[in-house]
């Protein structure tokens, strides 16, 4: 399934570019401890090295710039600017637009019609939602583990992100991720998918988890 | 080593001097107010070794907790009291104050002026810091270390000033610790390009925490005033901002976390060569990376917030940009101690010592915790499954425990025989060593795998989703074999200071092959 970040391919390279250094620098470690043939590096391998790794510098940033850029083309940075004014164009681009409420403790998502939910957003199989969030108390986290995506609210500011919702049917985790107080435990939701005859969604179980 | 006394000055590994009993023959007045260094810095670490176990024992309990989903025996108020003081007590009791008093140790010697400079400053240092314990223990608040604004003044709790107040000790005690640090490492005889790599780590990294000290301090103070509401500095409700909040704090934040991790470094830098009896690699490459480390420190605190911006604009990207940087100093770093274990064959003697086999896995869990950095610092993947998820505990732990916890661990068992004038029991100190390093990498690794499953910080109680509640088995089960390790030491520390075998002149001696090699300079 497409996240929301989109993030898997470039995610894999720079993961595998981490657990290399790992490896690399264990073995060496390993080697200069227990290989028999004695060794000293030259200054200039040194630089060498260095150069390297500000290349790996460089390709990080871009990496990581592209994705996070690519990602919000479609939130609205001025409109967001605006206190409390979330209309705008790029709404548009979204199936589905859900304002959350993130309070000690828990969320309240409030639909199109002005319905309001307290602890579950119901989406359809595969729509692309934005959130709109705000905090009206302290900082807040809001992350999606099956869309993996995470952001924080702070109470002074207002928060867009989306998600592309599972194609599979069940209930997905919604969870707070800064400590705000002695309720943050509890501080979860659901995100419901349901299929668009609104089908009754049954209650196995079988999909609540993360990783579905 | 054609010019003995210039690299022995340089590499910091002027032969030894003397071991004494000096925990036998202190007294109880010296101890408490006595401005030796000797007794300034065994007052410290014994000090930091409490703070350990209370840390440890804290962990103990709710890690007893988190074994199994759902709630066993701690409420929610109580099991964020206890994470809150462990991190608290673990890096402003243990970690920090642990690694500078061995630093107050080590300088005069190394140094050779024998006597700490501004040794009143250190004693002020040490006494602020108990009086800030006691107000956290009593206090006992649940805002975390962060104390993230206005949460951690909305907690009901009437004695939450004392922890916001303890904030504000800490950050005097800290800074004077730092005027200390830098003193000292102007004291001495030559010029800088001839000062052994500790007094390069304790100016930069003491200029470091005397800068940063000042933010901590207005948090303090800024919290105590808008809990009391005299101030409004960071209340949304009353005027102010917590975007200002963090700025101020993680400008504290970040540098906070090379306090420690930079007088480990010099450990490294001062047992190293004496332990292989040659000096480093390169002495210029270890300046350059001090030097590097304390400059990238300040400027990159955004990046604990990084999924808090709404826009990532210019800034952010400097940010990130900078703190993928400041992963160089680090790397310049460990690649001089592999390049200097490549050098020559490794003294068998070296091989035996507790406090090498320490320090060697250290580096190799400063290998397994910093590459990771390289993930973290970019805003994408930190969006997704790294921003507080048990990730960033895994990061940390590895960083903060299996490396500068177990250098501290290191600097102490070398330390020993000079304190008491006895060694240590070495088998003993091997079943520390394998309890240390078996259960560390478990919790760790146990810890990268719960955040790489969005496994939240912060919570008591969770849902049993796969894969959670198997990594948080793992966790404790390592948890529990580092305090099984703890308590080994601790009987080891307490048999070995009565029974021990006395150490010899030089108890740390680098043979090979059944030779002793010549002391790199003569003994005093």
């Amino acid at each position: 399934m497409e996240n929301a970040l989109g993030i898997w391919g470039p995610q894999a390279t720079l993961m595998a570019i981490t657990a290399s250094f790992t490896i690399l620098g264990l073995v060496m470690l390993t080697l200069a401890m227990f290989m028999g043939r004695r060794w000293k590096p030259s200054y200039t391998f040194e630089i060498g090295f260095i150069a390297v790794m500000i290349g790996l510098v460089f390709y990080a940033d871009w990496s990581s710039v592209n994705t996070y850029t690519a990602y919000q083309q479609d939130l609205n940075s001025e409109e967001r600017k605006v206190a409390g004014n979330y209309a705008g164009e790029g709404e548009a681009a979204f199936d589905r637009v859900i304002t959350v409420i993130a309070f000690q403790w828990g969320f309240g998502f409030i639909n199109e019609n002005e319905e309001m939910a307290r602890n579950a957003a119901v989406v359809a199989p595969g729509e692309k939602v934005l959130f709109k969030i705000v905090s009206n108390d302290v900082i807040h986290g809001f992350n999606i583990p099956v869309a993996q995506i995470t952001a924080e609210i702070d109470p002074d500011e207002k928060r867009e992100m989306w998600i592309r919702a599972p194609d599979e049917p069940g209930k997905y985790l919604i969870q707070c991720v800064n400590y705000c107080g002695v309720g943050h435990s509890q501080m979860k939701a659901w995100l419901v998918v349901q299929d668009a005859a609104g089908d009754q969604m049954q209650e196995t179980g079988e999909n609540s988890n993360v990783n579905a | 080593m054609s010019t003995p006394e210039v690299s022995a000055m340089r590499a910091g590994n002027k032969a030894h001097w003397k071991p004494e009993n000096l925990v036998g023959s202190i007294s109880l007045k010296d101890l408490l107010f006595s401005n030796d260094y000797r007794h300034i810095a065994l007052k410290g670490i014994l000090t930091s070794l409490i703070m350990l176990a209370v840390g440890g024992s804290f962990a103990m309990i709710f890690r007893s907790e988190l074994m199994v989903p759902d709630v066993q025996m701690l409420g929610a108020k109580v099991y964020m009291t206890l994470m809150t003081l462990h991190g608290m007590i673990m890096v402003f009791g243990f970690l920090i104050p642990m690694v500078v008093s061995i630093c107050y140790y080590l300088m005069p010697r190394v140094l050779g002026t024998e006597r700490l400079y501004w040794a009143g400053a250190a004693q002020w240092s040490y006494w602020l810091l108990i009086v800030a314990a006691v107000l956290l223990i009593v206090g006992r608040p649940d805002f975390t270390w962060t104390a993230y604004a206005p949460m951690s003044f909305r907690t009901g709790n009437p004695l939450i000033w004392m922890g916001h107040l303890a904030i504000f000790l800490v950050a005097v005690s800290e800074f004077l610790a730092g005027a200390v640090l830098v003193r000292n490492a102007f004291s001495g005889k030559g010029s800088w390009s001839n000062k052994p790599l500790i007094a390069w780590a304790a100016g930069t990294v003491g200029l470091l925490f005397m800068a940063s000290t000042f933010p901590l301090a207005f948090i303090g103070l800024g919290l105590l005033g808008d809990g009391l509401e005299i101030t409004a500095f960071f209340d949304p409700s009353r005027g102010g901002s917590v975007k200002f909040f963090l700025y101020v704090f993680w400008t504290y934040g970040h540098p906070a976390v090379y306090l420690p991790f930079v007088p480990a470094i010099a450990i490294i830098y001062t047992l190293m060569p004496r332990f292989l009896g040659y000096p480093m690699w390169s002495y210029w490459s270890g300046v350059v990376a001090f030097i590097l480390l304390a400059i990238g420190a300040m400027p990159i605190g955004p990046h604990h917030f990084q999924p808090l911006y709404t826009i990532s604009g210019p800034y952010e990207r400097f940010v990130q940009f900078l703190t993928l940087l400041v992963f160089i100093p680090s790397v310049l770093h460990v690649f001089n101690w592999i390049s200097t274990l490549f050098m020559k064959p490794i003294p068998a003697s070296a091989r035996r010592a507790i406090p090498f086999k320490f320090m060697i896995l250290s580096i190799a869990f400063i290998v397994y915790g910093g590459a990771t950095a390289f993930l973290n610092a970019q805003i994408a993947p930190d969006s997704d499954f790294i921003h507080n998820t048990y990730w960033i505990p895994a990061h940390f732990h590895a960083m903060f425990f299996g490396f500068v916890g177990q250098m501290a661990i290191a600097g102490f068992y070398y330390l020993y025989p000079y304190f008491t004038g006895r060694m240590f029991n070495q088998t003993l100190g091997n079943v520390h060593f394998w309890l240390w390093q078996i259960g560390l990498f478990t919790q760790i690794t146990g810890m990268f795998v719960a955040g790489y499953l969005y496994f939240p910080r912060w919570v008591y109680d969770y849902l049993d989703i796969p894969g959670w509640a198997t990594s948080q088995m793992f966790i404790s089960m390592g948890g529990f074999l580092v305090g099984l390790g703890f308590i080994v030491f601790v009987a080891n520390l307490a048999w070995s200071a009565r029974y021990g075998k006395p150490a010899a002149d030089d108890p740390w001696p680098v043979e090979h092959d059944g030779k002793t090699a010549p002391a790199a300079a003569p003994a005093e």
